[in-house]
């Protein structure tokens, strides 16, 4: 097991750094989340509360990349199939390759009660969809978007992203696609006009498995450390982060793939040989698109790219999760206001109560849980940069300043992306609100 | 049956400030309020009463007071009073509505919101001059304990103001009324006496500049008005509503009253004068208006312009203007009151009237977003955007007043597109934007803060879809005031008249 170290390091003068106090922070084995008994309960419940839809949204994203796949009028792609309710998550359940968590294999049953009742009643679940009385994937396809515009991140480790561009991935698509067009004329005709146009899709949807199989992990991991909570098993912020730097090396192998069953038979658009693992082709590409990058959305802020309120670069970008204003208005991060509104289904208890008792109490709750998301998203984010760290870089406790000062370097580098005074990134980073108790 | 109006809620004023002090706050506010929802159902209960093809006092009641003085004790209600008593009574359960449930020395405070609303009756209701003075005085102290007690930080200076004025304001009346008297030799104060006596033009201007004087600074007309914005901006919200809605329609009610009336002639002499007058005070206090960063001042100063359509209306005399005239007294009372209650409202929870730190409290999670909808309705009311009230009363006072005084009805015309312009920047700067993260913890609007503006923009709509309802019980009365002005002196251009041959011909239906 990964442990960080939380005794303070000494032996380096303190650091100048802006966040100096963050930067000593993360170098004493601490979360870039300051340690509160309320902050961990606020992260915890929220990752539960997350952890719920997210159990949809794997399967959801793999059913789509798996069995939907081109259909040109994906009407039902929201309509999960009995079979991938029943699907074993490979991280928990008795069958588990790696039982992360203690509970069942198949769809949460708060899921389940959901998708059955939703917060109005029991009726056909196309009434259900209409009614907005259901999980919103679109959330998820955001996210996959993200990733999948923001392509070319964390290269050349990332090996999953070329591959896209590779003739082999080509070739396997090009199978995949004549297969699922067999006998449709209209179809394949279309796809000999525009074959790039396809084969784009085709690359959205292996997105769709790749974000379907981090998700896959990371719903487990959540339930976990919330029964874990529960028991009053983390005494700490930094033991919950800590817990999640343990589970995202004992899962960093896990491979990225890209499955399709057409008929049958499955055809691997992206075989697992090819080695694609969790850590370096769908968890760091993930945060980095999805918590950091993002885009502008059209209808928050009239952006004017001309004067460089825009970055230049895509790597610039920051309209994630770490920057959103919990007020879709106007602001440079663009809150995800559709998982806030899963979320609220599946608060604990524990949560709705201490929400009730701050700002307007129930008549706000969605903001309130965003900011609590944003919060956890700091840790979660904190945990890849100490993962990333005791990966590529040195142990915290390492007797050699040299060592100290490069894992220094290291931390600093990370903040400064919450620092860009040019795009305006230090006033729309909520690094500053988080290290507050009454940013709610 | 009209001096229930008067004495009820001056008698409930003398129990409450008898009561011992035990008697908590809310109970204190909730018998007020029971009261006063009282008086204004036995005000509806008048109204229906009324019969609106009668343009003459009605329900009259007389008892003899002190005939030496020519005092009587004698009460009736026409078409302009009748709405006028409408919108006091309407206006002061409103304001003791929207009052903080834990106000400060309780007793204090719904006895003069009491004793105001009781006098403002009485000055709208009474026929003898002397009689109307008294009521008409009675309004000073209590308005001045209001400002004075429960005030903002400059509640001092505010009051003080505010009582010099409308005393000097209270000496010009008083004054012009005894000389009227003395000067027609007449033994009594009665009004339906004085109105028939006639004096020679010169002494009449003389003293129509005494009564125009003394109601110009309570309406406030420019240049009197420099006691309003102080006294407005630094009074609570109840009061404030009570200040523009009720206590400046005194004015108007009084020039229309008194000035129309008892000097006709030297009315028709003056009449350029007066609506070149209120033309002045429109532009200027939209001017202002849009320079101010307060909120609350800026509706103060929006009351000044709007004040100068009455003038406007009334110099023109038409009775299309003077039905004009009438219905923008209510239109104003009423808008007036709506936004001085979401303006007190935004005080109360974002905590500041600055115009530069607000911002997007159509918020809809963490702002204000029906205050700031109504606070739309109410700009939109007060830039007279049709559909609404608003519209309806500038409307009849444009189209009444430009056949005799096109200029400064255009002038006016330009000040109505001057409020859309300051109503624009406080709802873009107020209501629109982005709600600062880290100051947006605004305490949640209850619902008995809501109710007060929720019943104003349903007056104000409905009025505004269905304006017989308003005008139907004026018409009549300024029909028949708008024949006794001589129209000689006037520069009326016949081709802008509507239907000359037919003055009297009700003009809405």
């Amino acid at each position: 097991m990964v442990q960080t170290s939380n005794q303070p390091v000494t032996k380096l003068p303190p650091s100048t750094h802006e966040f100096a106090d963050i930067i000593h922070r993360l170098e004493a084995g601490g979360s870039m989340l300051p340690d509160t008994p309320e902050n961990l309960m606020q992260i915890i419940g929220i990752y539960k509360a997350y952890a719920v839809p997210m159990d949809f949204y794997w399967r959801d994203l793999l059913y789509i990349a798996e069995r939907v796949f081109l259909n040109p009028l994906p009407f039902f792609k929201y309509f999960l199939p009995k079979e991938y309710l029943e699907r074993h998550n490979h991280y928990a359940g008795d069958d588990a390759d790696l039982r992360i968590w203690r509970g069942e294999a198949t769809a949460h049953p708060e899921l389940l009660a959901f998708i059955e009742k939703g917060e109005t009643f029991k009726m056909p679940k196309l009434l259900h969809h209409w009614f907005h009385d259901r999980i919103n994937m679109e959330f998820a396809e955001a996210c996959m978007q993200a990733m999948l515009w923001h392509r070319h991140m964390y290269a050349p480790v990332n090996q999953f992203d070329p591959y896209l561009d590779s003739e082999e991935y080509k070739a396997n698509a090009h199978k995949a696609i004549q297969a699922y067009f067999q006998g449709n004329p209209v179809m394949l005709g279309l796809y000999k006009l525009f074959p790039d146009m396809f084969l784009e899709q085709c690359r959205q949807l292996s997105y769709y498995a790749n974000l379907g199989l981090f998700w896959e992990v990371m719903a487990p991991v959540f339930f976990e450390m919330s029964d874990i909570y529960d028991e009053g098993g983390f005494k700490g912020v930094p033991d919950a982060m800590n817990f999640l730097v343990n589970k995202i090396f004992a899962v960093a192998g896990r491979p990225i793939y890209h499955h399709v069953y057409i008929r049958g038979e499955c055809y691997e658009i992206i075989p697992k040989s090819k080695g694609f693992t969790w850590l370096y082709e769908a968890a760091l590409p993930y945060v980095e698109a999805v918590f950091y990058r993002t885009a502008p959305f059209r209808g928050t802020k009239s952006y004017n790219a001309q004067v460089r309120q825009v970055p230049d670069k895509q790597e610039d970008f920051h309209y994630g999760i770490l920057y959103a204003d919990v007020f879709p208005v106007g602001t440079a991060g663009i809150p995800p206001t559709l998982l806030m509104q899963d979320m609220l289904h599946f608060l604990p208890p524990y949560l709705v109560k201490y929400y009730k008792k701050h700002c307007r109490g129930e008549d706000d709750m969605l903001i309130q849980l965003g900011i609590s998301f944003q919060r956890s998203m700091y840790n979660v984010t904190s945990a890849v940069i100490q993962a990333l760290r005791t990966a590529l870089l040195y142990p915290l406790d390492d007797p050699n300043p040299k060592h100290l000062q490069a894992n220094r370097e290291f931390f600093e580098a990370q903040l400064n992306r919450f620092c860009r005074p040019e795009y305006g990134m230090r006033d729309a980073a909520k690094l500053r609100d988080i290290q507050r108790q009454n940013y709610r | 049956m009209l001096s229930i109006l008067i004495w009820l809620p001056i008698l409930t004023a003398a129990l409450i400030a008898c009561l011992p002090k035990s008697i908590p706050a809310h109970s204190i506010r909730l018998g007020a309020l029971i009261i006063s929802g009282i008086v204004l159902l036995w005000n509806l209960f008048i109204l229906f009463k009324f019969d609106i093809y009668n343009p003459g006092m009605q329900l009259q009641e007389y008892l003899p007071w002190n005939e030496t003085l020519g005092l009587t004790y004698k009460l009736g209600v026409d078409g302009i009073s009748i709405v006028l008593l409408i919108l006091n009574s309407l206006l002061t359960w409103i304001a003791i509505y929207s009052s903080s449930q834990q106000t400060e020395r309780p007793r204090l405070f719904y006895s003069l919101i009491l004793l105001v609303s009781g006098g403002v009756a009485g000055a709208f209701l009474a026929e003898n001059l002397l009689l109307f003075f008294l009521f008409y005085e009675l309004e000073l102290i209590p308005f001045y304990l209001l400002i004075s007690i429960w005030g903002g930080q400059k509640r001092g200076y505010a009051a003080i103001k505010f009582l010099i004025y409308t005393a000097v304001s209270g000496a010009l009346i008083l004054a012009t009324f005894l000389s009227v008297v003395w000067l027609t030799g007449s033994s009594t104060f009665n009004y339906d006496a004085l109105v028939t006596q006639t004096l020679p033009p010169a002494l009449q201007i003389t003293l129509l500049l005494g009564i125009i004087l003394g109601f110009g600074i309570k309406i406030p007309l420019v240049p009197l008005h420099t006691w309003l914005p102080d006294a407005y901006v630094e009074a609570s919200a109840p009061v404030a509503i009570l200040l523009g809605g009720v206590l400046a329609k005194l004015g108007t009610y009084g020039i229309l009253r008194f000035g129309t009336a008892l000097f006709p002639q030297a009315w028709s002499i003056l009449a350029p004068s007066l609506a070149t007058w209120g033309a002045v005070s429109a532009v200027y206090g939209a001017v202002v208006a849009i320079a101010q960063k307060d909120i609350k001042r800026m509706v103060a100063y929006s009351s000044i312009g709007h004040m100068g359509y009455i003038l406007l209306a009334a110099a023109a005399s038409t009775p299309l203007a003077l039905v004009g005239a009438v219905a923008q007294m209510i239109s104003h009372g009423i808008i007036l009151g709506i936004l001085f209650h979401l303006v007190g409202v935004v005080e109360a929870k974002v905590g500041t009237r600055e115009l530069n730190v607000l911002n997007g409290l159509m918020n809809p999670i963490r702002g204000l977003p029906l205050t700031s909808a109504l606070l739309v309705l109410g700009g939109m009311a007060s830039a007279g955007i049709p559909g609404m009230m608003g519209f309806v009363a500038e409307f009849i006072v444009f189209q009444g007043s430009f056949s005799v005084f096109p200029i400064p009805t255009l002038m006016c015309i330009v000040s109505s597109a001057l409020t859309a312009v300051y109503f624009v920047i406080l709802i873009n700067r107020t209501c629109f934007g982005k709600l600062d993260n880290n100051l947006a913890y605004y305490p949640k609007v209850v619902w008995h803060e809501k109710m007060p503006a929720l019943i104003l923009a349903s007056v104000i709509l409905f009025l505004g879809i269905q304006p017989t309802w308003l005008v139907r019980w004026i018409e009549p009365t300024t029909t028949v005031i708008a024949t006794n002005i001589p129209a000689l002196e006037k520069a009326v251009n016949p081709q802008l008249v509507l239907n000359p041959n037919k003055q009297h011909v009700p003009i809405i239906r």
